[in-house]
């Protein structure tokens, strides 16, 4: 089985030459690594490889995968191009950029809407969370395509809120 | 003694005073608002009372309300906690007057601490230094006698002040008259009053606090200092004791202690309570408020006194005598806490509320966890995101730290982010390690921090982790969710070449 893979924004492929828990995989072109892999909790891989220990606790997000090991964080995306199914939702088409909540909190006010033209930095919208306020800002200039977001609707992070072509 | 306590309170310090109250004997019943049905403090309670919606106000704030489930489960008093109502004396008051005892100081007490400006009167009343400041409006001829008699750096602020807006540093005397031109303009165009006072500037404080305890009987200890200069907007993040500085200089102690209880006794103070410093570069300290109540931090004063500070508030509150005196209080070993919130530290500390979908606990030797959080429990956006607070003990400071940072690579909470990694960096962090701290800490650990990089090996295993769950997720998975159909499929790829 191989997978198209980015790892903290790196782009790579791993092929799984043997299933778990022998398992045997290959990363690019470099030669084939063994591990013994289990799942003593769901989530959670412990794998074995060269004689070291690692727990890597497997957790899914709005924008993929994130995988923790030793307090260390890998943002994954994988893709079986077979399947060209993705694991995760997506960032979008080309040139349209999501504004997406950071976190989950209740949107308190909506600063833009469909068909206004916004600057770089100019903010989008206000999500309010643990009593703290935080303006979302527009990355780049453009015009606002669509407006997502209502008025006092609560939202989780990764939620769309608007998008800006 | 008691038979039955409210906690007036949610979240881990509702907990915290619980497991006190069970251990004494004492019955238990907590208030919850919609937010809360499910929260720890609720299900471990022997009895529970719904107070009303999420909003603060409109629950935990309603003394009304408060008070008709205390009087519904006929309590015969209330535990605070802190923060809400804790330091509300009219709260206080109202507890008294519907014939409860408030465990806590009284409602004149929380008055004479209750605001800035009359804690630091009756600190100046009692002879505990504060930082020097002119108190009400000057001239800009005021203003030079003052810088003149105490020395610069001195900080301009307007007395209607508030946020910053009118506020300015003079570092020498040639800049006195702009400064002082600027800040009173600027004071009067933001709050329509042009009166300015003048402070002396302390730079690169650090917070030091006294912990009180006192009978209804005039009898006052002081149970040592805890520092706690690691601070983020203001707020305490790390909290230690004892005082790396106390620890080099240990007569500061006694001279901080005693001065802590003269400022206490002029309020007429009985309960826990709290006053803190601010501590110069050359260790001068100076009064900078009281806390009515019991602190966030207690923990690391338990582990380092041996006592159990809600214990002695309850024993206290029903009339008891200090069951020690001054001399009889000893420290011991080294203690540090780190207060754990759904939070990210690396994008500007933004709340992270949340479903927790995974959480394993430190725990082994020398290891405190006051928490409110389980796994599948989701953390309610309206309050305080404090989960947890992790509190080490060690036998000096440099084994507390290993054994902190020991506890913080066990500490793992999935679904949301949590503060754990950045107190990882914190305790690693050189400057750190040399108890060289003050309250701009975290603001200089920002500039100088160099992102940790994990060891080889572990982005294979990531991308290994990575690809495993994708297939298993994409197939049905097998029952250790070792890829099946996704394998099964792969083959049959193969063999279609």
């Amino acid at each position: 089985m191989k997978f198209h893979l980015v790892l903290n924004g790196k782009p790579g492929r791993i092929e799984i030459l043997a299933p778990a828990p022998e398992c045997r995989f290959r990363i690019d072109q470099e030669p084939s690594r063994e591990a013994q892999v289990e799942i003593p909790e769901p989530g959670v891989y412990s794998i074995l490889m060269k004689g070291r220990s690692y727990d890597a606790r497997v957790e899914e997000t709005a924008n993929g995968l994130v995988v923790v090991i030793d307090g260390f964080r890998f943002e994954a995306e994988v893709t079986d191009p077979r399947r060209w199914v993705r694991s995760s939702g997506g960032k979008g088409g080309k040139g349209v950029q999501s504004m997406v909540a950071p976190m989950p909190g209740k949107v308190v006010r909506v600063l833009v809407s469909p068909g206004e033209e916004v600057a770089a930095g100019q903010g989008i919208a206000v999500v309010e969370a643990m009593k703290m306020q935080n303006e979302l800002k527009a990355a780049r200039a453009g015009r606002v395509l669509t407006v997502t977001a209502r008025e006092g609707a609560t939202v989780a992070a990764g939620d769309v809120l608007a998008t800006i072509e | 003694m008691f038979r039955k306590v409210l906690i007036a309170n949610r979240g881990e310090i509702a907990v915290r005073v619980m497991r006190t109250l069970r251990e004494m004997g004492i019955g238990t019943v907590a208030v919850y608002s919609d937010a809360d049905r499910t929260s720890l403090h609720v299900r471990m309670a022997d009895e529970a009372e719904h107070i009303g919606p999420p909003p603060s106000a409109e629950s935990y704030l309603r003394i009304d309300r408060i008070l008709d489930a205390a009087r519904k489960h006929g309590v015969e008093a209330v535990h605070p906690g802190y923060g809400f109502l804790s330091e509300n004396a009219d709260f206080a008051a109202a507890c008294e007057d519907a014939g409860l005892v408030f465990i806590g100081p009284s409602a004149h007490s929380i008055r004479a601490m209750g605001s800035k400006t009359a804690a630091r009167q009756t600190a100046i009343a009692a002879g505990t230094p504060v930082v020097p400041g002119t108190d009400r409006s000057v001239t800009v001829e005021e203003a030079h006698r003052f810088a003149k008699t105490h020395g610069y750096p001195i900080l301009l602020k307007a007395v209607a002040g508030g946020g910053g807006k009118g506020m300015r540093r003079v570092d020498r005397e040639a800049d006195l008259d702009a400064a002082f031109r600027d800040a009173a303009s600027e004071a009067e165009r933001s709050f329509k009053s042009p009166e300015i006072y003048v402070e002396k500037l302390v730079e690169k404080p650090r917070h030091i606090e006294i912990q009180l305890l006192g009978d209804r009987h005039g009898n006052m200890v002081h149970l040592g200092e805890r520092e706690c200069s690691i601070q983020r907007r203001h707020q305490k993040v790390m909290e230690e004791c004892p005082s790396p500085l106390v620890a080099l200089h240990p007569e500061m102690r006694q001279a901080m202690g005693e001065a802590a209880i003269r400022a206490a006794r002029a309020a007429a103070y009985y309960n826990a309570g709290t006053v803190e410093f601010l501590v110069d570069r050359e260790g001068r300290f100076y009064f900078l408020e009281m806390n009515t109540r019991l602190q966030v931090e207690h923990p690391v004063t338990e582990l380092v006194t041996g006592l159990d500070l809600v214990k002695l508030q309850v024993e206290i509150a029903a009339g008891e005598r200090l069951p020690f005196e001054q001399n009889e209080v000893a420290w011991r070993g080294w203690a540090f806490e780190c207060r754990i919130y759904a939070e990210d530290p690396f994008n500007g500390f933004l709340p992270y509320p949340g479903k927790l979908t995974r959480l394993t606990r430190p725990l082994g030797p020398g290891i405190r966890l006051d928490a409110c959080v389980y796994d599948g429990w989701t953390v309610p956006m309206e309050y305080d995101p404090l989960l947890a607070k992790l509190a080490v003990w060690a036998a000096t400071r440099e084994e507390a730290a290993a054994r902190l940072l020991r506890a913080l690579r066990e500490y793992d909470v999935g679904g949301i982010r949590t503060n754990i990694g950045f107190f990882r960096q914190i305790v690693e962090d050189d400057e750190f390690r040399a108890g060289r701290l003050h309250t701009g800490f975290i603001e200089e650990f920002f500039a100088r921090r160099e992102p940790p990089v994990p060891p080889p090996d572990f982005a294979a295993v990531a991308a290994l982790a990575a690809a495993l769950h994708t297939a298993a997720r994409n197939g049905t998975g097998s029952a250790n969710g070792v890829p099946g159909n996704a394998w099964r499929e792969a083959g049959r790829n193969e063999l279609l070449r």
